[in-house]
Formats: C-alpha cells, sequence, structure tokens
C-alpha cells in the first residue's frame, strides 16, 4: 500500500493551491504574530547576505511580530524554480525577481499589483524610472525596485598610467585608445568584443540613436536595419574585425569569461557591470587601485545609454497576507536597510533619494557607474515578450555571426530585426 | 513498443509459452505472476506511462506560464507539430546537425569501445586492471566537467591546440575552433567518444570473455587471420551485446545536450550548430512554450523508437 501514496500526494501537491506561509488568519500588516513570511532572495548579490537578513529577520519580527523565512536561490535555477512552484502553487510570498522576468510573471497572472500600496506610501516618483519601467506591465507597477546595476567600462589605471592614456570620451578615442594598448602590450586584448554578450553591445546601438524595438499602435518594429544602428554596429564589431583590437575567443566570449579574463589580467579594459569591481578584487586581491572605471563613451562625446539590470521585490498573488509582504517589500527597498544592501553589494538602489548619495561619492569605482545610471541607464524593450528575445540569444547571434564573418552588418541585422518582430508581434 | 518477443512477457509460468489449457481455466497458478507483478506494473504505469501521457497531451497544447497558473487546458490541435515541421532551421540545421552527429558519435563510440575491449581481453589480469581503472576515469568524469576540459584544450587565445599549431606553423593566426559547424562538431565528437568509449569497452570485454577459446583457437589452427576471427566467431557471438551497446549509445548521442549547450556559442548564439536538444530548450522551455517543446519530445521519442527498432530487427534478422 505504501506504493499508492506516491500518486495521491503527488495529485494532492498538483490540485491544491498551497500557499508556502504557514499562517493562518491574521491581522494588519503591523500585528501578524504567529505569522510567517516566505521569502526567496537570489544568492550570490551580497557576499554577506547571511548577517544581513539576520538584521532583517529581527527587525521585520520587530515591527510586524511575523518571522521571516528566508531561501536563497541560485539565478542560473532560479526561472525554472518561479515556473514550477507556480505550478504546483507553492510560491513564496515574496520573492527578489531579475527585472527582465517581472513582466513575464506578471503576464501569467502569478505576481499582485503594487500600485496602491506604493501611492500609500508616498513613493510615487521616488523610484528609478528605468527599473519602475520594466516592472510595469498594463499601467500597473508588479515589481517594486529593489536595486539595480549598470555596464560601463572598467579598466586598468596602472596600465593606462604607464603608457600615458587618457580615458576615452567619444568613439575614435576609444579606437586610438585601444590601437595604442595593442602596440604597448601585444599580450593583451585591448578591447574584447564578446560574441555572447547582448548588453555589451546595446550601448553602441542606442549611443547611435537606435533602438532595439519600438511600439507603434499594436505593432512592434525593430530599429535594428535603421542606419543609425548599422552605423553602431559597424563600429562595435568593427573594433574586431578592422581594428583587431578583440581576440579569436572572444568571438565566443559571454559576460562570464570577460571577467574571468579580466581577473587572469588579460584585458586592460572591457565593458563590465557596477556589481563587477567586488568579484574582481576578490579573485585576484593584486588589482587593488589599479581599476576605475568611465562611462560608456558616446559617438561624439555624451554617454552612450547602458541597460539597468536589476531585481524588483514581487509580491505573489497567492500570497495570503499581502499587507504583511508589503511591509517587508517596503522595509527592504526603502530607507536605510535598502541603503545598506546598496553598500555591500555594489549596487545602485531603486528609490531615487538614496540613489542621490551614490552619484555624490568620488569612489572612483563608484561615480563613473553612477553617472552611466542616471544619464545613461535605459531599459530593454518593455514587453513580456522580449524574454523570448534573450531566450533565442537573437543579439548574440547578430554580433557572433558578425564577428565570425559569416554574416554582414546588413545581412546580420536584417535577420534580428525579423526574428524580433516575429518573436514581439506574433502569438 | 512491440518489440519484445512473446517469450519475454511476464508470466512465464509453464515452459513452452502459453498453451491452450492455461488459456481457458484462470486458476490461482495463472493469476498469481500478475499479483505479484501488480505493485511493480502499478508503479511504472504511475511513473512512466502517465507522464508520457502528460507529455503527449501537452503537445497538443498552447501551454505557457499562464495556462501553468491558472491550471486551464488550451487544445490547439496538431499546430505545435506544424509549426515543428514548417521551421526551415528544423530541416537545414538541426536534423542534419543531430542525425549526421549521431551516425559519427555511435560509430566511433562502437569502434573505439570494441577496439579497447580487444585489447584488454589479450592483456594479463594484472594489466587489464590497471588498464581499465584508467578508462573507467574518462567514464567516471562528469559530462560538464569533460566539456570543459575540451573547452580549455580547443580555446582560441590560450588552449593548448591552438598553441601547438601556432608553434609548429601550421596557422597563423589563432583560430576559433568553435565558430564553424564541422570544427565545433568534431570537438563535439571527440568528447562524446571520449566520455562513451569506456561503457561499450567494458561491455564488450565481458562478452569477449565469455567467447569460447577452443573454437578462436580452432580458428587460428585452420588459419583464420585476427579479422576473421573477429567478424567471423567473435562478432556473430556477441550481436546482443553490440545490440544494446548500439542503441543505447544512438539514444544517448541523439539527445546529447549539456555537452553542446555548455561549447562556446552552443547556448543558441551560433545558430549554425543548434542540435535537436539545444533547439527544443531555446525555442520552447527557455521561452515557457511547454506545448511546443512537448511536441518535440514526442517526434524525438518516436524517431528513437523507430530507430530502436530497426536495430533490433536488423541484428536479430540472421537469427530467425
Amino acid at each position: 500500500m505504501k506504493k499508492l501514496r506516491i500518486p495521491l500526494a503527488m495529485a494532492a501537491a498538483a490540485t491544491l493551491t498551497l500557499t508556502a506561509c504557514g499562517g493562518g488568519d491574521g491581522g494588519a500588516s503591523t500585528n501578524a504574530e504567529g505569522e510567517t513570511l516566505s521569502v526567496w532572495i537570489m544568492q550570490g548579490t551580497n557576499p554577506d547576505a547571511e548577517a544581513y537578513f539576520d538584521e532583517v529577520k529581527t527587525k521585520f519580527t520587530e515591527e510586524t511580530g511575523a518571522t521571516l523565512d528566508v531561501q536563497f536561490i541560485q539565478w542560473a535555477e532560479a526561472h525554472d524554480r518561479f515556473v514550477t512552484s507556480i505550478a504546483g502553487g507553492t510560491t513564496p510570498d515574496v520573492a527578489e525577481t531579475g527585472n527582465t522576468w517581472t513582466g513575464e510573471f506578471a503576464d501569467a497572472g502569478a505576481l499582485a499589483p503594487l500600485d496602491e500600496y506604493v501611492t500609500a506610501a508616498n513613493l510615487d516618483g521616488d523610484l528609478v524610472e528605468g527599473l519602475v519601467e520594466s516592472g510595469t506591465l498594463d499601467e500597473s507597477l508588479y515589481g517594486m525596485p529593489w536595486y539595480a546595476g549598470v555596464r560601463s567600462v572598467i579598466y586598468r589605471t596602472d596600465i593606462f598610467e604607464e603608457l600615458g592614456l587618457e580615458v576615452p570620451t567619444t568613439w575614435d578615442e576609444l579606437v586610438d585608445v585601444g590601437l595604442a594598448l595593442k602596440e604597448a602590450k601585444p599580450e593583451m586584448t585591448p578591447f574584447a568584443i564578446p560574441g555572447d554578450n547582448g548588453y555589451a553591445a546595446y550601448p553602441f546601438i542606442w549611443g547611435n540613436g537606435a533602438n532595439l524595438a519600438t511600439k507603434e499602435g499594436d505593432t512592434w518594429t525593430s530599429g535594428l536595419t535603421s542606419p543609425e544602428a548599422r552605423e553602431g554596429l559597424e563600429f562595435y564589431t568593427g573594433l574586431a574585425t578592422e581594428h583587431g583590437l578583440s581576440s579569436a575567443g572572444a568571438t565566443t566570449w559571454n559576460a562570464k569569461d570577460i571577467l574571468d579574463n579580466f581577473v587572469q589580467g588579460n584585458l586592460p579594459m572591457a565593458v563590465m557591470g557596477s556589481w563587477e569591481p567586488p568579484a574582481i578584487l576578490e579573485q585576484n586581491p593584486d588589482l587593488e587601485g589599479k581599476i576605475g572605471a568611465f562611462p560608456i563613451p558616446g559617438p561624439d562625446g555624451n554617454i552612450s545609454p547602458s541597460f539597468l539590470g536589476g531585481s524588483h521585490l514581487s509580491v505573489f498573488e497567492s500570497s495570503e497576507n499581502k499587507d504583511l509582504a508589503w511591509a517587508f517589500v517596503e522595509m527592504m527597498a526603502t530607507g536605510e536597510l535598502a541603503d545598506k544592501w546598496a553598500e555591500q553589494t555594489n549596487y545602485f538602489p531603486g528609490q531615487t533619494s538614496l540613489l542621490e548619495d551614490a552619484v555624490a561619492s568620488d569612489d572612483p569605482l563608484v561615480k563613473p557607474f553612477a553617472t552611466q545610471f542616471v544619464e545613461g541607464g535605459t531599459s530593454v524593450p518593455v514587453t513580456p515578450q522580449w524574454g523570448a528575445v534573450e531566450a533565442q540569444k537573437t543579439l548574440p547571434a547578430m554580433i557572433q555571426s558578425i564577428l565570425s564573418e559569416q554574416k554582414t552588418v546588413d545581412q546580420a541585422t536584417e535577420d534580428a530585426a525579423a526574428e524580433i518582430e516575429e518573436l514581439l508581434n506574433g502569438n | 513498443m512491440s518489440a519484445p518477443p512473446t517469450d519475454l512477457a511476464p508470466p512465464r509460468n509453464t515452459r513452452g509459452g502459453v498453451s491452450p489449457r492455461t488459456k481457458r481455466k484462470l486458476t490461482m497458478s495463472t493469476a498469481r505472476p500478475w499479483l505479484l507483478l501488480a505493485p511493480a506494473l502499478l508503479v511504472l504505469a504511475v511513473l512512466l506511462l502517465w507522464p508520457l501521457l502528460r507529455v503527449v497531451l501537452f503537445s497538443l497544447q498552447d501551454y505557457g506560464l499562464r495556462e501553468i497558473v491558472s491550471g486551464r487546458s488550451n487544445y490547439i490541435g496538431f499546430d505545435n507539430y506544424a509549426e515543428i515541421f514548417a521551421d526551415p532551421m528544423l530541416w537545414q540545421v538541426v536534423l542534419p546537425n543531430t542525425v549526421g552527429f549521431a551516425i559519427v558519435a555511435v560509430g566511433g563510440t562502437v569502434v573505439f569501445g570494441t577496439l579497447v575491449a580487444l585489447l584488454l581481453a589479450s592483456l594479463s589480469r594484472g594489466w587489464r586492471t590497471v588498464v581499465s581503472s584508467c578508462i573507467m576515469v574518462a567514464w567516471a568524469m562528469p559530462a560538464v566537467t569533460g566539456t570543459y576540459v575540451w573547452i580549455w584544450l580547443f580555446d582560441a587565445d590560450r588552449g593548448l591546440i591552438n598553441g601547438i599549431l601556432l608553434g609548429t606553423g601550421i596557422i597563423d593566426d589563432p583560430q576559433n575552433w568553435f565558430t564553424d559547424r564541422w570544427s565545433f562538431y568534431a570537438i563535439v565528437v571527440l568528447n562524446i567518444v571520449h566520455h562513451g568509449f569506456p561503457f561499450v569497452a567494458i561491455t564488450v570485454l565481458a562478452g569477449l570473455l565469455g567467447v569460447s577459446k577452443e573454437m578462436i583457437e580452432a580458428a587460428t589452427v585452420d588459419g583464420a587471420g585476427a579479422f576473421r576471427r573477429f567478424f567471423q566467431i567473435i562478432f556473430p557471438t556477441l550481436r546482443p551485446v553490440f545490440a544494446v551497446v548500439i542503441i543505447l549509445s544512438t539514444i544517448w548521442d541523439f539527445k546529447v545536450f549539456a555537452q553542446i549547450y555548455l561549447m562556446p556559442g552552443g547556448s543558441g548564439s551560433n545558430r549554425s550548430v543548434l542540435n535537436l536538444g539545444v533547439w527544443s530548450y531555446v525555442e520552447s522551455f527557455a521561452q515557457n512554450r511547454y506545448g511546443l517543446g512537448s511536441a518535440i519530445a514526442v517526434l524525438l521519442t518516436l524517431l528513437l523508437l523507430v530507430v530502436s527498432v530497426l536495430y533490433v530487427r536488423t541484428l536479430f534478422k540472421e537469427e530467425k
């Protein structure tokens, strides 16, 4: 008979909508004695997450009386975990959602709208624009901006100093600096163009005034075939194919390969994220004091926009006590705890008033990113379907095919634009 | 599914198969084997057939996150299958890569594995232990680790292979082996053969040790060379072993995923190297299109069933 219990248990798990929290009848958010709020947080963002969340737990129990149950989830498996938990009805009350996923989960009906809570907490207008945009679906906010990072160029200050190089502020200067590095340091790859990383290429499309896709009426049109986009990509891939500033291997590199090679000292500069300096210094302490950053230059000065990648805190529709869930979200995403999180993780807070401190900072590893964040932070096209474009690797495929000289820029952009339009408009 | 002949069916109570007597009377003695098998069959049905049926049902739906959340079904007939067959990518890239790769990889694994088995069989007991322990290491290595070793060897900028080729002047500029379809799959074949041959070698060795020594000696006395001895005595004796080894390798090599997905460009950014496994992941599961993914899985299952049945038929044909 024992064997018969397996299917029964499976059926029960599949049909019953179990909420992860054990809470029964709770009261208002400020008095939730005996309740438990379950929370999923991504692992690896904060090197000392345990200590941070111990503090959060204490504070949360003080304020609401409820207990906090924090689970750490790996980024790599997170998407699958969310989907299976949605399917099995075992979602947490609150979870950190990557800002390209929030729209997707909201579109599926798994997340609760937060607009009323945000207004009640007087936070309208105090949240970082780019993160609000990516957390919004059909004019409702489903993801509370928590933290975000941005890509700029990280470079080796010691090498630039040694060669007397200035930080480039235009595309022409970028080429000049790259060529100077190539000549003086032939064992290094002056400016790697990673073929498997679309985010590093976006600034060169946006910076030249083009877009990835825009919506008019009900139809999405990709701007990749515009002369501006083609010129930007011609320049970006040309750094590898024409000027030889990249390497053969970089044609198939992803963001992790860039980090590894920077750590090993193979790269004097590379487009990297604001969250990466701690990882660089942890893996190679010798680089302490030898790295700096500068915003990605525009074609003739200014700054090329870069993608704001970050996380929202989302409340799941299945949560039984949404007031309590919001109390946690507000505590984490605003004020002192949010500030502390940003400081410990090297990310920027999602609250505009907190962000101002970061902008005022003169830390050489914070200020350039903050400038990029505020002056040149932007979002990929806001639609739940953009996830499909990411999954298909449309843009990495485009860049890689140009780098490996399988397609011309014109051909590659045409194919990519067609694919984007099909994915965004289709189905 | 029609593969096992009737004498493999469970109730083997009377020698010589089903006799008219047992058919007439359903006595306790005929029912008992089934009763004893019932729990196992039930578990099999629940754990194997039910998921299989679910996959088939999903494949007839447009099933995404929205359906998962709401629990509603959304039948669309054979649209998923139509979409798959209408995709030029399937015919131009995915299928040729999958089938071509499987043929080469299965051939390579079986031939190399058999050669190693013949080597092992001719070694003394001590050396056999040493050599088989060594090849076990290749087998025991996780697919992910093994794949990264090959990636490092062929790394364009700092890999050993490029270093040697550049050093000896065979190539002038560093070559990225992962961007070209042919060199990409050559590396995958090396990886798969390296990882797969120990299983073949050990299995074939077990069979080889069972081949009667007298027969081989007699053939040697009669003047048969090594090739003749292998193809006329050893191979026919080991036919069932080869059947198992080939079918299993074919199944494994058809659905190879990690060894391709983890290679540079293999996760979708290099479209010319997609195989069925990675393509179905990128097209369906990565986009939450579970219906489409299920349809691809159903097709892959059918394809493998056909291949397996064909193998079994040809390998056992002569015996009957």
